[in-house]
């Protein structure tokens, strides 16, 4: 099983394009967000641009390599036939799903680095132990948006996969706080949009505690989404 | 039941049916350790469903499925099968070498993958990329993935399609090899000459159903594998007469046609040529330019299935 897992990552990391949109994107972004709201600014609740966009768009690079890292490739290999032939192989089914959202696991890091560097570079202040803690949250928070992208690659056909993600992805950043801060007025249903959960993992480096509903609120998606893909999983391997 | 009585495969009264189409119709049949089979069939014959149900791809909607005794599923975790599959797509951004080192690496029993790239002959496209391969030479990883490990059985669907001929009869060279090691061959084609020469049982495979199952010898036979030539001059005296032709000892097929000069050209496709030949002299005919020549596998398997298709539809109209 290491070994699929282990072509799974070298793969991920020679598709050039891949590493392009999800690494280099988030950070032009974010360059760009600092200079279109003025980098000494402040966004509501105090927070500052700088930081609140170093983790926004973290979140949102973590998040696009994900969904298309898992969600895209499974519908595509699906639709190949290569799932096919790993099931006439001794390996176990969830082989193929873990080697997935290893891959996935890989590419969020730099996704998440670059753009913490950009941050250090502008100047937004944290404490070593703040940098290694928001890293290590965002990057464990990335896992349940791999588990959500793992159900949509098994529930969408490879023609729709692209737009089905992209929608998905858009909605969630735009009402998730990826782009701007979420407005009071939709604060409370924003708690049911996992990227803004997400964001919210950050809330500790803003002197505002440790996001405790936000945790929580994370754990339930996980468990929905690991619940679904399996489900579908389930189901394709009886079609397939 | 089970390995004890040798059996590498068995479908017992087996049925799969996609929506209202029957795929697979009551198929019964037992693979014999060490046999070289080929299945026929033409498209939508339902070769590729069996494979998937011999592989447990898919369940049967009723009968059993056994693959040396167990479940398919449990013979292939023990390392037991081998698959190239028509629909079995590849990595893609990986080069082949690591392709192969992963199958072998992953099999319970996996050679080593140096080897395997020289048995599927793709020793020197091992550091191509896999997305960068040619129809045929994709058939071959394929091939390498098939037979990575020591497997005692080995299931190809349509192996060499997209292969041009050298790399065919290397192909089937390579075949050829597992098959003298004592292994289990099980191979879809719709090359017929391939089946001819490699297998040593045929299968035919028709609407679901196994219509014919026997060597290419017997298949051949059953369809009338002989074929009678020959022409009637009105100068020879007596006229030729159908009934009499068609009686002739293991005449299955007849066909008589007449030119404007009376000469008559009369085709018989018989089970017996032997007895058909000397029954002719017998009855007083004089045929010249008699010719007897064998028929292909081709035309036998197009004879069975198109009776097959023919008794259907006489039953249908019965109904």
């Amino acid at each position: 099983m290491t070994t699929l897992i282990q072509l799974e990552i070298l793969r991920t990391l020679r598709n050039k394009r891949y590493l392009m949109f999800t690494v280099l994107y988030p950070a032009l972004l974010y360059v760009f967000f600092i200079s279109a709201y003025g980098s000494g600014g402040t966004v509501a609740g105090g927070v500052s641009v700088k930081s609140y966009f170093m983790v926004s768009m973290a979140t949102f690079g973590a998040v696009g390599a994900v969904l298309t890292g898992s969600a895209q490739r499974i519908s595509l290999e699906r639709k190949s036939g290569w799932t096919r032939q790993l099931r006439l192989t001794a390996l176990p089914g969830r082989a193929y799903t873990l080697g997935k959202i290893a891959a996935c696991a890989v590419t969020t890091l730099p996704a998440i680095a670059v753009v913490f560097v950009i941050g250090a570079i502008e100047g937004v202040d944290l404490t070593a132990v703040q940098w290694l803690g928001l890293a290590a949250a965002l990057w464990l928070g990335s896992f349940v948006f791999a588990a959500l992208g793992v159900a949509l690659g098994y529930a969408a056909q490879p023609d729709a996969v692209q737009p089905v993600v992209m929608i998905v992805y858009m909605l969630m950043a735009l009402f998730g706080g990826t782009w701007f801060p979420v407005s009071d007025s939709l604060k409370t249903y924003a708690r049911f949009n996992p990227v803004y959960d997400y964001n919210q993992l950050a809330s500790f480096i803003h002197g505002q505690g440790v996001a405790g509903a936000a945790i929580a609120a994370l754990a339930a998606f996980l468990a929905v989404f690991t619940a679904a893909a399996a489900h579908l999983y389930r189901k394709d391997a009886q079609q397939a | 039941m089970g390995t004890g009585t040798g059996e590498v495969a068995a479908f017992r009264n087996v049925s799969k049916s996609y929506g209202r189409v029957k795929a697979v119709n009551g198929l019964d049949l037992v693979l014999r350790p060490g046999e070289t089979v080929a299945l026929l069939g033409p498209n939508g014959a339902g070769k590729s469903s069996s494979l998937d149900l011999l592989l447990g791809l898919r369940e049967p909607d009723s009968g059993t499925v056994e693959l040396f005794g167990g479940t398919p599923r449990e013979a292939i975790t023990a390392g037991r099968v081998g698959a190239m599959l028509q629909s079995g797509g590849l990595m893609s951004d990986v080069k082949v070498r690591e392709l192969v080192t992963l199958a072998c690496k992953v099999h319970p029993k996996g050679h080593a993958p140096e080897e395997v790239l020289t048995t599927a002959g793709i020793t020197e496209i091992a550091d191509r990329r896999v997305d960068k391969l040619s129809g045929g030479q994709e058939q071959r990883v394929r091939f390498a993935l098939a037979v990575a490990g020591a497997n005692d059985l080995i299931v190809l669907d349509e192996p060499t399609t997209g292969m041009d001929v050298s790399v065919r009869r290397q192909f089937w060279a390579a075949m050829r090899a597992q098959a003298d090691a004592g292994r289990t061959v099980l191979f879809a084609t719709h090359y017929l000459e391939e089946a001819d020469s490699i297998a040593d049982r045929v299968l035919v495979l028709h609407k679901g159903r196994l219509i014919a199952d026997g060597s290419s010898a017997e298949i051949k036979a059953r369809a009338g594998a002989r074929r009678i030539g020959f022409e009637l001059h009105p100068s020879d005296g007596r006229a030729p007469d159908e009934a009499l032709l068609r009686s002739l000892p293991g005449t299955v097929g007849l066909d008589v046609s007449t030119r404007t000069d009376g000469v008559h050209t009369v085709r018989i496709r018989s089970t017996d040529a032997d007895a058909g030949v000397a029954a002719l002299y017998k009855a007083g005919l004089y045929p010249r330019g008699l010719e007897v020549t064998s028929l292909g596998l081709e035309q036998a398997f197009l004879t069975i299935t198109g009776e097959q298709d023919r008794t259907e539809s006489e039953e249908e109209s019965a109904r």
